[in-house]
């Protein structure tokens, strides 16, 4: 289990001191992609913000591998249109961690690093454009690079692809299986979009809070299970059979 | 008018401190203008200000009192008084009550008091608004040395610490998950603009303290490509807004802080006219 990244025990998660899921028990390992799927409501991001430390968890711990970096790219419209920024800026601007952002000649080092995220995600060509202006797939690619700035180990994302059209999206999933590639990254993705994720995705995880529900397991699995049947009939096993 | 432009530079000694008092703390709040705006709290310098007034107020009651000078400082009621109402705004911000309505709030609670109190203050009313809330007609040299002191303290530190403060202000989620202390950089960002506040309202007035935290922002985030730039642009606008303003005052008798105030707005519609 030492290629365990990431690793929940007992995780409740919830609002105001009341679990609305059953206590995870999970592990994310170097290479897997996760797909974190379920209705709308379901309790998809709130799995995710406690995993990351941004709600607080009801019970239980999540518990990170020594030294993990993890890079996070957030739900589109995170960053405020009033924002001026070029996109050299806000890749940048995603290479600070802990109190490095103290010292001024970290910029200069992370000079390397910057052109790098930028090539991975094909956003160097528009590093001077406004990041404003872009487009919603660009946005993306862009918060992308923002995320691989400081080299993490596990990129996490919030539904990516939530205002892409199916073009859009399916480039953005083959941008992060690229990525899973070329850096040796996991990743977990939150999204409702089954039939792309079921092609990229290695494990999912359903969540489904009216029901109390948590199953965590390889993506054929989950397909086949009665649970994921229940809610999604056959979509995800034939989209699966037809990546295959 | 040119001749009266000329005066003004001969007699430079006479208006030196409150000029420069204007265009330093234009220059200062400029810049922390821009985290103001962008955290769309821009009526939390007004809060701040009342509130300062109320510790301002509440300096001169205990005064007459009998209280010794050094715990009955203006400066300090203000100052404490601003970064009690951060405190106050930092722990009851939640889901159930908004950061609007905690600022009205303040605002009024600062309002009112300062009047409630301001009449128990054995002064003429119009002596006790200038004790309130500063003049920036006359500066005097306490008031100067504070600015100054105030003003290149908070100009060293932000820049030294502005990606921290831009990252919280930018995308408070992705600097927690890069593991930036969000919460200490959140809480010192605000109280910086709290000092600054107070020391500028203490000393120039309650409404060139809000429009130097607002207006230069505004204009700047429309012309600057990136933060930094934004930061810059703020500050220089706010400085020609406060020493500018003062001048023109001279020359035209208007009231400082009125004339200071409306440069920071001519200038804001400039801003948009070349750039819609």
């Amino acid at each position: 289990m030492s290629d365990a990244l990431l690793t929940t025990s007992e995780l409740e998660v919830g609002y105001g001191g009341r679990a609305f899921l059953p206590p995870l028990n999970w592990q994310v390992r170097r290479g897997e992609i996760w797909a974190v799927i379920g209705p709308n409501g379901g309790g998809k991001t709130t799995i995710l913000r406690t995993v990351l430390g941004l709600n607080s968890a009801v019970g239980g711990r999540v518990k990170p591998s020594a030294g993990l970096r993890i890079g996070y790219v957030p739900q589109r419209e995170t960053l405020d249109s009033a924002v001026p920024a070029r996109v050299c800026d806000v890749v940048r601007s995603g290479a600070d961690r802990g109190w490095s952002f103290l010292r001024p000649a970290r910029l200069v080092h992370d000079h390397a690093a910057l052109e790098r995220a930028m090539d991975d995600t094909d956003v160097r060509r528009i590093r001077t454009h406004s990041y404003r202006a872009l487009s919603e797939g660009q946005k993306q690619r862009v918060l992308m690079a923002r995320a691989l700035v400081g080299d993490p180990s596990l990129l996490v994302l919030d539904e990516p692809t939530s205002a892409m059209d199916l073009t859009a999206e399916g480039a953005l999933f083959e941008l992060v299986r690229q990525l899973v590639e070329g850096r040796d990254l996991s990743v977990i993705v939150v999204s409702h979009h089954l039939g792309v994720l079921a092609r990229y995705a290695t494990h999912a995880l359903l969540v489904d809070k009216d029901e109390e529900l948590l199953l965590a397991g390889s993506v054929d699995e989950i397909a086949a299970s009665r649970e994921c049947v229940e809610r999604f009939g056959h979509v995800l096993m034939a989209a699966r059979r037809e990546s295959a | 008018m040119i001749e009266k432009a000329t005066l003004f530079f001969a007699s430079w000694e006479l208006f030196r401190e409150a000029a420069l008092s204007g265009a330093i703390a234009g220059f200062m709040l400029g810049l922390l203008g821009v985290y103001v705006v962008l955290r769309r709290m821009v009526f939390l310098s007004a809060a701040l200000s009342q509130t300062a007034g109320l510790g301002v107020a509440t300096a001169f009651l205990l005064a007459a009192w009998g209280t010794p000078a050094w715990i009955a400082s203006p400066t300090l009621g203000a100052v404490a008084a601003s970064l009690l109402t951060v405190y106050l705004l930092t722990r009851g911000n939640d889901r159930h009550v908004s950061r609007d309505s905690l600022l009205g709030a303040a605002f009024l609670l600062g309002s009112a008091g300062t009047i409630a109190i301001g009449s128990r203050i054995p002064q003429e009313l119009h002596d006790v608004q200038t004790l309130l809330l500063g003049s920036a007609v006359a500066v005097s040299p306490e008031g100067f040395r504070l600015i100054v002191v105030t003003g290149i303290a908070t100009v060293i530190w932000h820049a030294w610490w502005w990606r921290g403060f831009a990252a919280v202000t930018v995308d408070r989620d992705d600097a927690a998950v890069r593991g930036l202390p969000t919460r200490g950089l959140a809480i010192l960002l605000l109280v910086s603009i709290a000092v600054a506040v107070s020391v500028t309202t203490r000393v120039l007035g309650a409404l060139p303290a809000f429009a130097f935290s607002v207006i230069p922002a505004v204009a700047a985030l429309r012309l600057a490509p990136n933060i930094p730039g934004a930061l810059t642009i703020a500050a220089i606008i706010g400085a020609v807004g406060g020493f500018g303003g003062y001048f023109l005052a001279y020359l035209l008798d208007f009231p400082v802080g009125a004339s200071q105030t409306i440069l920071c707005v001519a200038m804001l519609a400039v801003v948009f006219a070349v750039k819609r």
